[in-house]
């Protein structure tokens, strides 16, 4: 018998909150026939396999949150914007497409392209995936300090950094206390709570869903200002 | 640019590390206005050795480059044993624990130490006066509530990134 698989160690129960608990198991009732239905189940699965693909591919997660933000937008805009090559984009934008991510309007010249935000919330794993959670991720694609998190800490400890993050842009907490409640060193939590400051400052006019992330401090941010550019996010910085 | 820097090379400035974060990396343009701001004052910013310490080191890129450059430096402030000094890290405690709903006990004493670094620095040095940095809002009110209550409200003042260098307009800050 294998004890390994049951036994579950603190990082399995970093909440998003940040704090560590253990978890409640869900009550029975929650499954029920008709959720269990072989074909609701069959629709479920292949919104669990693009979340997955999303979660496991940033580069493929950093167009869909460009287009979920900024759509409509082009393909020679997402390229321009995100830096990316023409064979690349085409390829990214592709795939989003036959996920059913990304809607396609071909009747426009250049074709012009939107997304549905996506959100996911299971209470009882803690999850939450909202447009804001999947930018944090693919901001590694372009930000040192998130990829170095990610490397050492996952997902589920970029999240709860993302909570702590709002949290202190709002004043509710500070840096070091980030630190202690997500179990990193303070260095740590210093760095990646400024890295993760684009997606707040995004994902709180973008998101429709950041108040599921912040329903205590989605107001009280201070934030970097957005309003440049009309909708359309700053280009990057030049090349060097 | 309609902000007016309280820098100034009268006062000493004690920096808290999470400055140095929030600034970035030293390419980053926050990083130059903060930079500016401080050789503009003709101010070495004075990093304690406890804060940095605690942080794990001088050797991070962004707080070496300063003290390379000449306007950061390390200094070595005595852990706060004076009667005034204790007190004020107190006072900054259970201010941080209300400003966080925390019980005290959850604050951290780095967060609170600040304060009583700041007040046993004034005494020690009898200083003209003290400039604080630091980007947490919970231990700026902390420090804020210590300096008052002990009445060092003339010889110590508190600031954030933002009275610094101005508020970020966001045109720095790669979205995506």
């Amino acid at each position: 018998m294998d004890f390994e698989q049951v036994t579950m160690t603190a990082d399995d129960r970093v909440r998003p909150d940040g704090g560590i608990d253990a978890l409640d198991p869900p009550p029975t009732d929650i499954m029920d026939e008709e959720t269990l239905e072989p074909k609701a189940l069959a629709q479920n699965a292949p919104k669990l396999e693009i979340v997955m693909q999303l979660l496991n591919q940033p580069a493929l997660t950093r167009v869909y949150v460009y287009v979920c933000y900024w759509g409509p937008v082009s393909p020679p805009e997402i390229m321009d914007a995100l830096e990316l090559s023409k064979s690349t984009a085409y390829e990214y934008v592709d795939r989003l497409v036959d996920f059913g991510l990304v809607d396609r309007d071909e009747s426009t010249r250049p074709q012009q392209l939107t997304a549905e935000p996506l959100i996911i919330v299971e209470q009882y794993a803690p999850i939450v995936i909202t447009p804001t959670v999947l930018h944090a991720l693919a901001l590694q694609e372009v930000d040192d300090d998130i990829d170095y998190f990610l490397d050492r800490y996952g997902t589920g400890k970029l999240i709860a950094a993302l909570r702590g993050a709002g949290l202190h842009f709002a004043g509710k907490t500070t840096q070091r206390m980030v630190a202690t409640d997500i179990d990193v060193r303070e260095t740590e939590a210093m760095m990646i709570i400024y890295a993760l400051q684009p997606a707040l400052a995004v994902g709180r006019e973008h998101d429709p869903f950041f108040e599921y992330l912040f329903p205590d401090v989605a107001d009280q941010m201070e934030l970097p200002d957005l309003d440049g550019a009309d909708g359309a996010p700053a280009k990057s910085e030049p090349h060097e | 640019m309609g902000h007016a820097n309280p820098l100034s090379a009268e006062k000493d400035v004690l920096v808290d590390a999470n400055i140095f974060f929030a600034i970035g990396h030293p390419t980053n343009p926050q990083y130059a206005r903060f930079r500016s701001a401080v050789r503009n004052a003709g101010v070495v910013v004075k990093l304690p050795q406890r804060v940095i310490g605690e942080l794990g080191g001088s050797d991070t890129e962004r707080v070496r480059t300063a003290i390379d450059e000449g306007w950061a430096e390390i200094i070595d402030v005595p852990a706060p044993t004076d009667g005034d000094a204790v007190a004020a890290s107190d006072i900054a405690m259970r201010t941080i624990a209300a400003e966080t709903d925390q019980p005290e006990h959850e604050v951290e004493k780095t967060d609170a130490i600040l304060a009583g670094l700041v007040v046993q620095y004034v005494r020690d040095r009898s200083t003209r006066g003290v400039i604080v940095l630091t980007d947490d809002q919970p231990a700026r009110e902390g420090i804020k509530n210590a300096v008052t209550a002990q009445g060092y409200t003339d010889a110590i003042s508190v600031y954030g990134l933002a009275d610094i260098i101005g508020d970020d307009p966001g045109d720095s800050m790669r979205l995506i």
